[in-house]
């Protein structure tokens, strides 16, 4: 029974027409996936080239400490996991590098990549796409008709006078579609694994044991949606509207909610108040703002402005500072407005598997919000330490040339992703689990587990 | 073709549709769906209004308020300007979420437009956007696909469409009277939008731009009549061509695909494949070695700035840079920003122009996508594309730079030679000119500018509606009907 089954299955143009579609649309988003990495593999190769080659040119033609740091810049790259290359998520938004003076932070850390944002709006077709978008499709295509096609056909009676029962005959069909899937998931991500050169780490394991669950929630759904014995098109109505519903609808709805539940006018205050914290300074007596600066900094009180100086280093970027310190409440409520929409996203996201996929699958790859969020903290640290290490030379006015300055080459920053295994795999679980269970209640009404001889 | 016929043809797909009750159901979703949209869109359009109101209105304030200074000062001090939306971007938000809504003018630089609504996004965004505009671009069509599927294959299937064919009904009446049918269906949700579009835009006084907005809406609202006709022509003539309504229905949702998922992103793989863009770190590092080349202001024995010191002072007939009857220093920051907008500009225009060579493989393929076609289109009118943000930089850079050359101005004019820093208080000039600079006054492209650039989608929705009725013209011998 089971090998005429898969044999049917084998013979039926749609079914390998459908894995096709799965297995080509996979291998252009890996395609696409390669060419995002190495792109973004390309900047980061470049700011380090031309952050030398910066810093060269200004050493040779600055003749103050003070000055040169006014003008040379030190990158910070925030390091794509290759993972990124099947879930691209917010990494073409979000700059993979930035460089920044270590004059004030506010003005420089919101600065974006160059992008065409047409293409942003129209959005990548990686790898989470394909799982997200056209694996369901598939798996609602082969699966719609289970019964109903029996049934629309008259073969239905056929099938209760079999030897096995009737649930059986479909757990089989269900099985073969579901293997099938499966296997070209699996192949995908192996090709995967060798064409993007993906290390076998936990994160990747969750990576796939993610994509996994998602699929199964989608023959769950299927399943459940034959279980109520209506007709084709009846399922096929169904099941396309689950599918509007959560891969378009229910998101962009939640999205919606979210950013006017949270809404950012921080976003726009932080941009004033850095500016004024600082450029207004320059006509303000000299004193409080390096006053502030002492405060601010107790280590440097040694280093003075000079009496009736009009200009001093000291007094510049204790102005600089000011831009920061003023700019910091508004925003660090920015960073909160942002960490408080990513929670509220992923709590919302536990009962959807589309958008828990999404998020869960972009964590993994370190392309989602908490890794731009943290990156921008390690940015600041990185920037302080600058300020930390550049400022008792500038202040004492050091030769430029005692300093070494091949030692400031590009840096890194690796997040690591946070693997949380009951989190990420409980929500699909039991979603599924509920599915089938809803299911096997439908079957037993319907008569479908005992044979009708 | 009879108009009688196609009257009673579309009067009983409109009594029969709406016999089912499920009809009803989804028609009473679709206004829902639709409604929330249009009030949550504007909502959101009313409080970007108000915040760049207010936040524009305190940056002018804190110019204003600058005291007496030197005018470099006021220059680097710079301004802020926010991105305005257009009056119609509630109905369709295009691509605005992904455009930088905030940018800091000063001299010598041109900073990024920041803080898009999807750098401020965990991702969630990328799932679309529900907006009015989306709704009847992609939803709505796939509506009328499950509505149509089985006009005529399933009159076939009941044997009862050659009852219709004996009585002297033409084919290409049959199907143009059940697509008219269609697509009146279709206005039970498009005109609840249209009015509640109408009456919101009506209700926001923005002054000036409204009229401009009065007219773009007509012309949007008969884009979208167009779109939608094409759908309910294309839902039938798929039916009548198809052996059995299963078949009709998985050709539709074929379509519904291509249409909207895949060619987009297709298209957008093999534009960017094809005319491959600069990083900001390539642009930038572009425009700074061409600055270096042409020459360092800062650097007294650059040859350009030297050539232009000594040809200032032969033609004063003066042996010091002292002596000119301007503020020397002033006059060679003018030569160095103009020097430096211009290479940017160039930089910028070529940018923009593979951006546009980028988005032109997509705008494309509107001639074989009547769901591109429309999306430009909407969001072009809505004021929510590209071009209306391109013209917002080319406003701010051209702002930006008038700024930094009026305070470059006041130097050469204002500021004797002798003075050596901007601390020096003879050199504050009065906090008058801050207030006599004019604030920046954003308009909005002109219609003809709108129109102009989506000429491709216009002539595509042409193509497509002339391309169905003449393959039903044709192609209606061979269709059988039975």
């Amino acid at each position: 029974m089971a090998a005429l089954l898969i044999k049917n299955f084998l013979r039926t143009k749609g079914f390998i027409f459908g894995l096709l579609i799965l297995f080509l649309s996979g291998l252009t988003s890996l395609y696409i996936g390669k060419h995002f990495l190495e792109k973004n593999h390309e900047i980061v190769k470049k700011t380090a080239h031309f952050q030398q080659e910066n810093i060269d040119r200004y050493v040779q033609n600055t003749k103050e400490m003070g000055s040169l740091l006014y003008y040379i810049r030190f990158g910070l790259s925030n390091q794509a996991s290759n993972l990124a290359g099947l879930s691209i998520g917010q990494r073409d938004i979000n700059p993979a590098v930035m460089s920044v003076t270590i004059r004030n932070l506010q003005e420089q850390k919101y600065n974006t990549d160059l992008m065409n944002p047409m293409y942003q709006l129209i959005g990548n077709l990686d790898f989470s796409f394909v799982l997200l978008y056209l694996f369901p499709l598939i798996i609602i295509a082969f699966g719609f008709n289970l019964v109903s096609e029996e049934k629309e056909e008259g073969t239905w009676s056929l099938v209760l006078s079999q030897a096995i029962s009737p649930l059986k005959m479909l757990l089989i069909k269900m099985g073969i579609r579901y293997v099938s899937v499966l296997a070209v998931l699996l192949l995908l991500f192996f090709i995967a694994k060798l064409y993007l050169q993906i290390s076998f780490d936990v994160a990747f394991i969750a990576y796939i044991v993610n994509s996994l669950l998602y699929v199964s929630f989608w023959f769950c759904a299927v399943w459940l949606v034959v279980s109520f014995h209506k007709n084709s098109s009846q399922n096929a109505l169904i099941l396309l509207t689950s599918w509007v519903l959560l891969t378009i609808v229910i998101p962009a709805s939640v999205n919606a909610a979210i950013v006017h539940l949270y809404p950012a006018p921080e976003a726009f205050s932080t941009v004033l108040e850095s500016r004024d914290g600082y450029h207004t300074k320059w006509d303000k007596p000299k004193e409080p703002t390096i006053q502030k600066f002492y405060q601010r900094y107790p280590q440097f009180a040694q280093f003075k402005h000079p009496d009736e100086a009009d200009y001093s280093t000291l007094w510049y970027y204790a102005m600089q500072q000011a831009g920061d310190d003023e700019a910091a409440t508004q925003a660090n409520a920015l960073k909160e407005k942002l960490r408080k929409r990513d929670a509220l996203s992923t709590t919302i996201g536990l009962v959807i598997p589309t958008i828990h996929t999404q998020l869960m699958l972009n964590s993994l790859s370190l392309s989602d919000m908490r890794n731009y969020l943290n990156f921008n903290e390690k940015l600041q640290e990185f920037h302080e330490r600058k300020k930390l290490y550049f400022f008792p030379k500038m202040f004492s006015n050091v030769p430029i040339l005692q300093e070494n300055w091949k030692i400031f080459p590009l840096e890194y920053f690796q997040d690591k992703a946070d693997v949380q295994w009951l989190r990420a795999i409980l929500p699909l679980l039991i979603i599924s689990m509920l599915c089938v269970l809803w299911a096997q209640k439908n079957f037993i009404k319907n008569n479908t587990l005992n044979r009708h001889l | 073709m009879r108009f009688t016929i196609l009257k009673i043809l579309s009067r009983q797909v409109l009594i029969s549709t709406l016999k089912n009750k499920s009809t009803i159901v989804l028609i009473g979703i679709f206004n829902i769906l639709i409604i929330a949209a249009l009030f949550s869109g504007y909502s959101a359009f009313r409080q970007q209004q108000a915040s760049v109101k207010d936040h524009s209105h305190e940056v002018r304030e804190r110019w204003e308020n600058n005291p007496d200074k030197h005018p470099h000062r006021m220059a680097h001090y710079g301004y802020v300007v926010f991105r305005q939306k257009f009056p119609l971007s509630f109905f369709d938000f295009g691509m605005d979420s992904y455009l930088g809504n905030a940018v800091f003018l000063e001299a010598h630089r041109q900073n990024t437009v920041n803080f898009s609504e999807a750098s401020l996004s965990n991702g969630l965004l990328r799932f679309g956007e529900i907006s009015a505009g989306m709704i009847l671009q992609v939803l709505l069509p796939l509506l009328l696909f499950f509505w149509g599927f089985d006009l005529i294959a399933r009159e076939r299937e009941n044997g009862t469409l050659r009852i219709l064919l004996t009585q002297g009904i033409s084919w290409p009446e049959l199907i143009v009277g059940k697509a008219l049918g269609l697509f009146y269906l279709s206005l039970s949700i498009f005109t609840p939008a249209i009015v509640i579009g109408f009456i919101l835009l009506a209700s926001n006084n923005s002054g000036l731009h409204n009229s401009q907005a009065f007219g773009q809406f007509s012309v949007l609202i008969t884009s979208y009549l167009v779109y939608l006709s094409i759908i309910s022509l294309l839902a039938v003539y798929v039916s009548a061509q198809s052996s059995s309504s299963k078949a009709a229905l998985i050709k539709l949702i074929g379509c519904w695909l291509v249409f909207t998922l895949i060619l987009p992103k297709i298209s957008q793989v093999a534009g960017q494949s094809l005319f491959p863009s600069p990083s900001k770190i390539a642009f930038d590092t572009k425009v700074e070695e061409e600055l270096i080349s042409q020459g360092d202001s800062h650097n007294p024995n650059d040859p350009h700035y030297k050539a232009l010191k000594d040809s200032l002072l032969r033609a004063y007939n003066v042996d010091s840079t002292h002596k000119l009857p301007f503020n020397y220093g002033g006059y060679v920051m003018r030569e160095g920003e103009r020097l430096s907008a211009e290479v940017y500009n160039r930089h910028q225009e070529k940018l923009v122009s593979i951006y546009q060579q980028q988005q032109n493989a997509v705008r494309l393929t509107a001639l074989i996508n009547p769901f591109l076609a429309i999306k430009n289109l909407s969001m072009a009118l809505a004021g929510t594309d590209y071009n209306t943000y391109n013209d917002f930089q080319n406003q701010v850079e051209a702002y930006r730079y008038k700024q930094a050359q009026a305070m470059n101005e006041l130097q050469i004019k204002l500021i004797s030679n002798k003075i050596k820093s901007s601390s020096d208080k003879s050199s504050a000039v009065s906090s008058q000119y801050w207030k006599d600079f004019p604030d920046f006054d954003y308009h909005f492209l002109s219609f003809t500018q709108v129109f102009g650039k989506e000429i491709i989608a216009i002539i595509s929705l042409i193509i497509w509606v002339v391309g169905l009725f003449f393959l039903i013209k044709t192609t209606s011998t061979h269709l059988k009907a039975f």
